[in-house]
């Protein structure tokens, strides 16, 4: 019997804040194995338009907090998600030192029976702004659930 | 040319990113991957955890499939030109996998002095399967 998905469209999360640590940034380039010196080299990063390093395109996935378990709110388990979409816009690269307030809200919810079985997708959009609150990124992501 | 600089006039519909060719997939760089990204899911490190969830074995994050493919357009273009990025995940990438990130120009235009390129990407397993597929924009500088 597949399993039966609570609905949670339209929920929004409580708005969270991250301050983006330089380690963290490095960390994430090097573990794509991404040596840009515009994520890496604190000099080329100073000598760069930003002034500083930049955070790689899809750094925000890294933009967590216990706050949002999806998990939890759609009832499964992690055995069973598959990542199906992801998307990122970027109005100016995350830095450095920056506290970014992220807003997550559900905005979409549907079933399909692919070749493998049921699935329920489960589609997630969080805006990121910075301290003047302008949107500075925003990320869109499809999570699958095999049911 | 490793980390291209690439000027809006000199980009043509049709032209092709330079491959970028990843891997092959170590159980270190998921390690690794998930500590960067906080993504602990175990489908990705515990061979008996993902056998069980019937995935056969521990398979890549996707989004460290992504993280290929954005860097195969940064590479090209420079870091802090990606405006917008999206993929669907399409195959699962296996301990061992190359992954081989491509992609062609699509599109051009230019708007209140913002010079945009769209791009078609993705990337193959060893056997030529899509991994991820999906469309960048980036926004490049003119010579003026």
């Amino acid at each position: 019997m597949p399993i039966q998905l609570n609905r949670v469209v339209g929920k929004e999360y409580p708005p969270y804040a991250v301050t983006v640590e330089r380690g963290r940034i490095k960390d994430f380039a090097r573990a794509i194995g991404d040596l840009n010196p515009l994520y890496l080299d604190d000099e080329v990063g100073r000598a760069s338009e930003w002034g500083d390093v930049i955070a790689p395109p899809t750094f925000p996935i890294s933009f967590r907090d216990e706050s949002v378990d999806l998990l939890r709110d759609i009832g499964t388990d992690v055995s069973r998600l598959l990542h199906g979409e992801q998307e990122f816009e970027i109005f100016e690269p995350l830095r450095p030192g920056e506290t970014y307030l992220c807003r997550s809200k559900i905005v979409d919810q549907y079933e399909k029976t692919g070749k493998t079985g049921p699935m329920g997708f489960v589609v997630r959009e969080t805006a990121m702004t910075d301290k003047h609150n302008e949107v500075v990124a925003r990320m869109r992501g499809i999570t699958v659930v095999r049911l | 040319m490793k980390y291209g600089k690439v000027y809006f006039e000199d980009v043509q519909v049709g032209d092709e990113l330079p491959h970028l060719v990843k891997g092959p997939i170590q159980q270190i760089q998921l390690t690794r991957y998930a500590g960067a990204s906080g993504d602990f899911n175990p489908i990705h490190q515990d061979h008996e955890f993902a056998k069980a969830a019937g995935m056969g074995d521990v398979f890549a994050h996707g989004m460290l499939s992504m993280g290929f493919v954005a860097q195969s357009v940064t590479d090209w273009s420079g870091a802090g030109t990606v405006r917008k990025l999206g993929v669907r995940f399409l195959a699962l990438v296996r301990l061992q996998d190359t992954v081989t990130c491509k992609g062609r120009v699509l599109a051009k235009s230019s708007k209140d002095d913002v010079h945009t390129v769209d791009l078609g990407i993705w990337a193959e397993n060893p056997k030529g399967e899509k991994v991820v597929s999906g469309k960048a924009t980036v926004a490049l500088p003119v010579r003026g």
